[in-house]
C-alpha cells in the first residue's frame, strides 16, 4: 500500500567552481601581508630591460641577462619580467619612504622541464624606511614562515648572491623528512638600487623578499608535480574548492 | 666544481671532519652536496674567487688555521724575450707567458698530482696539460699550455672582427663569428682567449718543451663565449667569474714546482706584463655604520679580525679588498662578510613596525574579485594558461627567443586557450564543463598596450542535479548568469563552431570574452562578495587524480513510501567506496496518475586510480548498491526482481 504524502523533492546542492589553486595561495600571501602593513602594487609583465634589470643592478654581464635565461620581446629592449621586482622600482619612483609594498602576479623564464615552467607567480615584498636592518629582515621572514608553516617550524638561512639586494640571503624550512627546503629569498636592499630610485641610501635602507607562489602551493597542498597546476584538469581544480 | 675533502684537509693541519668543513662551507654561503667524499659546489655566480681550493681555503680560514698556497719554485727566473703584441690591454690588463724546458724522461704523478685525477676520476691528458689543469683546481687559475716548437711567429693578442675559422683542442672546427680575443700566430687563431686553446699549436705527450700562458681577462668580453660556439670550458667558467689579476707569478711558480717534482727542469724563463695599473678600491671603515646594517653590536676588533682572516687589509678608517675579492665595493658588502662569518643563523631577529606613509588604498580588485566569486557560486574553475601562442595574430607581440616554434608569440585573446582547456576535460568525459581565466593581455603598436581581460568558456550540461540534469547550456544560459550578477550587463556571447575542433561532442560551446573595464559602472565592484579567503588551516590536503578513463551506471527507482524516499536517498548520497568518483540525483518526478509514485534516477561513476576499471568491478559494487536499497521499504528498481 503506498503511504506517499507530500515530500520535499531532493536537495539541490548548489555545485560550486574555484579559483585556482595559485590564485588562491597568492591571494593568501598577499592577504597575510596586508595585515603586517603592506599594500599590494600592480605592474606590466612586459618590462624595458632598464626596469628588469639595470635599475636593479644586474649588470649587462649577469647571466640572467642572457637570451637563453630571460624572454626578449618587441625590438630586444624589452623582455617577459623575470620576477616582479621592477613593480617595486616603480613604486618606489613614485613614492617616499617609509614604503611597504607587495608586488605578485606572473613572471617569466626560460625554462621548461619537470621541475622549471616558463610561466610561474612570484609574490615580492620591500619596506622602506630609516634604520632598517637585517636583524629586522629576519624577524619578518620568520613571522611570514610561522604563519604559513607554524610556530614550531626549523628555519635556517644562508648566504646568498642577488645583485639588487646586500647583505642577500636564502632561507630554508626543515621539512618533515628531516630535509632541509629552500623557501624564499631576501636581503637588504643594495643602496645603489635605492640610488637608483632617487632615495637618499644615507637616509634610508630597506628589506626586500620575494616567494614562489607555486613552490608554497606544492608544500602546503601536497601536489609533487608543478606541472599539475597548469593542466587545467577539472578533476585537479575540483579539490580546491 | 668537485672538490675532494683530502684535497682540502692537505691544506689544513687541524684535519677537521668532512661534516665540520661542509657545515661551515653553508654558514659561509658556499651550497654544496657531499657524497663519497666529494664536495659538489654550487657557488654563487659573484664567488669565482672560491672556484679552487685555495678559493676555499681563503674562506676557511676564518675558522680554520690553513696552509694558504702549495709549495712553490722559489729560485731565479731568466726573463723570456717572447714576440708577443698585446693590441687589447683593457681586455687584458695582465699576462703572464712562462717557458719550460725538461728532458725526456717524467716520473709517474704523485702527491695531489695523483690525487687529483684518481680521487676525482679524471682522465689524464698530457704532462703540461695535466698539470695546467690541476693548477686550475688548486688555485682557480686558468693556464694555457701551448707546445712551444709548434709556434714559430709573434703572437698577438686582439680582438678580431669578421670570420675566422678555429679548430679547439676539443670538438669540431668552428667560424668565428662578429667580435672575439684571440690570440693569433700571423693570421691564424691559435687560442680563443679565455675559452679554450687550439689543436695545431696544443701539447702532446711529446712535448718537452712549453710556454704556459697566465692571464686576466675582463669578464664581460669573455661572458656567454662558450654558450655561443658550444664549448664547455673550465676556463671560461672562472673567468666569467672573474680571476685574481695579481695571482700571476705565485701561480706559475707553483707550475714550476709541480713539475719540477716529475721532471729534470733544463730551462726556465717568464714574461710579465701589466698592461693597466691594478688598484684595490679601499672602503671607509665605520663600525656603526655596518652594524647598523645587519642590527648587530659587533665590536671594531672582531670585525677587523673577521676581515682580516679573509684577507682584507685594514687601516684605522680604511678597508682594502684583497685582489681576488673583485665582488666587494661597499659597505653593504663588508656587512656581508662579517656576517658570513658570524653567521646569519646567530643574528638576532629584531621586530620592527611597519609604517607605509602611501597606506590608504581602496580595493582596486573589487570588480574582478566580484566577478570572480558570482562565476565560482555558479560551477565555474578558474584557470590559469601561458601566453605563448603558435600563431600571429594582428598586432601580436613576437618572442624573439622562443622555447620553440609553437611558442613564438604572445596571445592576444584567450579564446584558445579556453578552447583547448575545454576539449582537454571532455576528452576525459566530463559532459558540463564551466572554466573562466582572467588576465593581461598585450599588443604591439608604437608602444606596448595592455589590456586585462576575462574570457568564459562553457558546454554541455546545465548541473548535475535533477532540475538542470536536461538543460544544455546556450548563449541564454551565460547571458543570463551575468545579468544575475547586475541586470544592466548587455554582453554578446558567441557560439565556437565545433566542425573545426578535435571533438565529437554535439554540445554547443558558448564563449564569451569582455573586456574587464568595459564591465565597470554596473554596480558589481559596489557589491559585498562573500568571497573565500584561505585560513592557513583551510589547504586541503591534495589528492592525486586517475588518469584512466571512468564508467557511468544509471540507476531508477520507484518508491511508494515516504520514509523510504528519505532512507534511499540517505543511503546512496552517503555511500562511499574507493573507484566512485561522483553520485548524484539527475531524475525526480511524482507520479501522480500512480498513486503519487516517485520515479528517482541516480547516476554512479566509478574511477580507478591504478587501472582501467573493469566491468566485473563496477558489477560488484552495483550489485551491493541494488541489494541494499531494493530492501528498503517501498524502493524497487524495476526490471529488477528482489532476490
Amino acid at each position: 500500500m503506498s503511504n506517499l504524502d507530500n515530500v520535499d523533492p531532493p536537495l539541490i546542492s548548489k555545485v560550486k567552481g574555484s579559483l585556482h589553486p595559485i590564485n588562491q595561495v597568492k591571494d593568501y600571501l598577499i592577504n597575510m601581508l596586508a595585515q603586517m602593513g603592506f599594500h599590494e602594487v600592480d605592474g606590466p609583465e612586459i618590462e624595458s630591460e632598464e626596469f628588469n634589470f639595470d635599475m636593479l643592478n644586474i649588470k649587462k654581464s649577469h647571466p640572467a641577462r642572457q637570451m637563453h635565461d630571460t624572454f626578449y620581446v618587441k625590438n630586444k629592449g624589452y623582455v617577459l619580467r623575470t620576477h616582479t621586482s621592477p613593480v617595486q622600482i616603480r613604486s618606489m619612483l613614485k613614492s617616499k619612504p617609509p614604503l611597504a609594498i607587495t608586488s605578485a602576479g606572473k613572471v617569466y623564464r626560460k625554462d621548461d622541464d619537470a621541475t622549471h615552467l616558463p610561466m610561474f607567480h612570484q609574490v615580492e615584498g620591500i619596506y622602506v624606511d630609516e634604520d632598517v636592518t637585517f636583524a629586522n629582515l629576519k624577524d619578518l621572514i620568520h613571522q611570514i614562515l610561522h604563519n604559513l608553516f607554524g610556530n614550531d617550524v626549523e628555519i635556517r638561512f644562508r648566504p646568498s648572491y642577488f645583485p639588487f639586494t646586500e647583505p642577500s640571503a636564502e632561507v630554508d624550512i626543515l621539512s618533515e623528512n628531516g630535509k632541509w627546503l629552500e623557501i624564499l629569498g631576501c636581503g637588504i636592499v643594495n643602496p645603489i638600487v635605492l640610488e637608483n630610485c632617487k632615495i637618499d641610501s644615507n637616509k634610508y635602507s630597506g628589506l626586500a623578499f620575494g616567494l614562489g607562489v607555486e613552490r608554497i602551493a606544492m608544500l602546503k597542498y601536497g601536489v609533487n608535480d608543478i606541472r599539475d597546476f597548469y593542466k587545467s584538469n577539472l578533476d585537479f581544480l575540483n579539490q580546491f574548492k | 666544481m668537485k672538490v675532494a675533502y683530502k684535497h682540502l684537509i692537505n691544506f689544513i693541519p687541524s684535519k677537521p671532519s668532512i661534516e665540520d668543513i661542509s657545515n661551515k662551507l653553508f654558514q659561509l654561503g658556499h651550497e654544496h652536496e657531499v657524497y663519497e667524499e666529494i664536495f659538489d659546489m654550487d657557488l654563487t655566480p659573484n664567488r669565482g674567487d672560491c672556484l679552487s681550493i685555495n678559493g676555499l681555503l681563503r674562506d676557511l680560514a676564518v675558522f680554520f688555521e690553513t696552509i694558504p698556497f702549495g709549495e712553490i719554485y722559489d729560485g731565479d727566473i731568466k726573463p723570456y724575450e717572447i714576440d708577443f703584441i698585446n693590441k687589447a690591454p683593457k681586455a687584458c690588463p695582465h699576462i703572464s707567458f712562462l717557458k719550460i724546458d725538461i728532458d725526456e724522461d717524467i716520473k709517474p704523478y704523485e702527491g695531489l698530482l695523483q690525487g687529483y685525477f684518481n680521487d676525482l676520476n679524471l682522465n689524464k691528458n698530457n704532462f703540461f696539460t695535466d698539470i695546467s689543469n690541476y693548477i686550475s683546481y688548486e688555485t682557480g687559475q686558468p693556464t694555457h699550455c701551448y707546445d712551444a716548437n709548434k709556434i714559430n711567429k709573434v703572437i698577438s693578442l686582439e680582438i678580431i672582427k669578421g670570420d675566422y675559422e678555429f679548430e679547439p683542442l676539443v670538438g669540431e672546427k668552428i667560424e668565428l663569428i662578429g667580435e672575439n680575443l684571440a690570440f693569433l700566430e700571423g693570421n691564424n687563431v691559435i687560442n680563443l682567449a679565455g675559452i679554450m686553446g687550439g689543436l695545431d699549436t696544443s701539447c702532446s705527450s711529446d712535448t718537452k718543451s712549453v710556454i704556459v700562458e697566465c692571464a686576466y681577462f675582463d669578464p664581460e668580453i669573455i661572458l656567454g663565449k662558450s654558450i655561443k660556439y658550444n664549448i664547455n670550458s673550465d676556463a671560461a667558467y672562472k673567468f666569467e667569474r672573474g680571476v685574481d689579476p695579481l695571482c700571476h707569478e705565485k701561480v706559475l711558480r707553483r707550475f714550476i714546482k709541480i713539475v719540477e717534482n716529475h721532471a729534470n727542469i733544463k730551462n726556465i724563463e717568464v714574461f710579465n706584463k701589466d698592461y693597466l695599473k691594478f688598484s684595490s678600491n679601499p672602503i671607509s671603515f665605520d663600525e656603526k655604520k655596518l652594524n647598523k646594517i645587519l642590527g648587530t653590536l659587533i665590536n671594531k676588533n672582531e670585525i677587523q679580525n673577521h676581515l682580516r682572516k679573509l684577507g682584507f687589509s685594514i687601516t684605522d678608517d680604511k678597508i682594502f679588498p684583497p685582489s681576488h675579492r673583485a665582488d666587494i665595493k661597499t659597505n653593504n658588502d663588508i656587512a656581508e662578510e662579517i656576517a658570513r662569518v658570524q653567521g646569519y643563523n646567530n643574528i638576532q631577529p629584531s621586530p620592527l613596525e611597519i609604517y607605509s606613509l602611501d597606506n590608504d588604498h581602496e580595493d582596486s580588485k573589487l570588480l574582478e574579485k566580484n566577478i570572480q566569486n558570482h562565476l565560482i557560486e555558479n560551477g565555474f574553475f578558474e584557470v590559469i594558461n601561458n601566453p605563448f601562442v603558435k600563431n600571429e595574430t594582428p598586432n601580436s607581440i613576437k618572442v624573439y627567443n622562443p622555447l620553440d616554434l609553437n611558442r613564438k608569440y604572445l596571445r592576444t585573446d584567450l579564446e584558445n586557450s579556453l578552447i583547448d582547456n575545454l576539449l582537454y576535460n571532455e576528452k576525459r568525459q566530463h559532459d558540463s564543463v564551466k572554466l573562466f581565466e582572467i588576465s593581461n593581455v598585450y599588443f604591439s603598436s608604437s608602444e606596448i598596450k595592455k589590456k586585462k581581460i576575462l574570457g568564459i568558456i562553457c558546454s554541455g550540461r546545465v548541473g548535475k542535479n535533477f532540475v538542470d540534469f536536461s538543460k544544455k547550456i546556450d548563449k541564454d544560459y551565460l547571458i543570463n548568469l551575468l545579468k544575475s550578477l547586475s541586470s544592466g550587463i548587455e554582453i554578446n556571447p558567441k557560439l565556437v563552431p565545433r566542425e573545426d575542433l578535435d571533438s565529437k561532442s554535439k554540445n554547443e560551446i558558448v564563449y564569451l570574452e569582455i573586456e574587464l573595464d568595459d564591465l565597470r559602472g554596473y554596480g558589481i565592484e559596489d557589491k559585498c562578495g562573500a568571497s573565500k579567503k584561505l585560513s592557513n588551516d583551510s589547504f586541503i590536503k591534495y589528492k592525486p587524480i586517475s588518469n584512466f578513463p571512468s564508467s557511468t551506471r544509471d540507476l531508477s527507482f520507484s518508491i511508494k513510501d515516504n520514509k523510504g524516499y528519505y532512507d534511499l536517498q540517505k543511503y546512496i548520497l552517503n555511500f562511499k567506496h574507493h573507484l566512485i568518483k561522483e553520485i548524484f540525483i539527475f531524475d525526480f518526478f511524482i507520479n501522480k496518475k500512480n498513486n503519487n509514485e516517485i520515479k528517482l534516477g541516480v547516476r554512479i561513476i566509478f574511477q580507478s586510480k591504478t587501472a582501467t576499471i573493469t566491468d566485473k568491478q563496477v558489477n560488484n559494487i552495483m550489485q551491493i548498491i541494488k541489494e541494499h536499497t531494493i530492501s528498503i521499504n517501498g524502493v524497487s528498481i524495476p526490471g529488477l526482481n528482489r532476490c
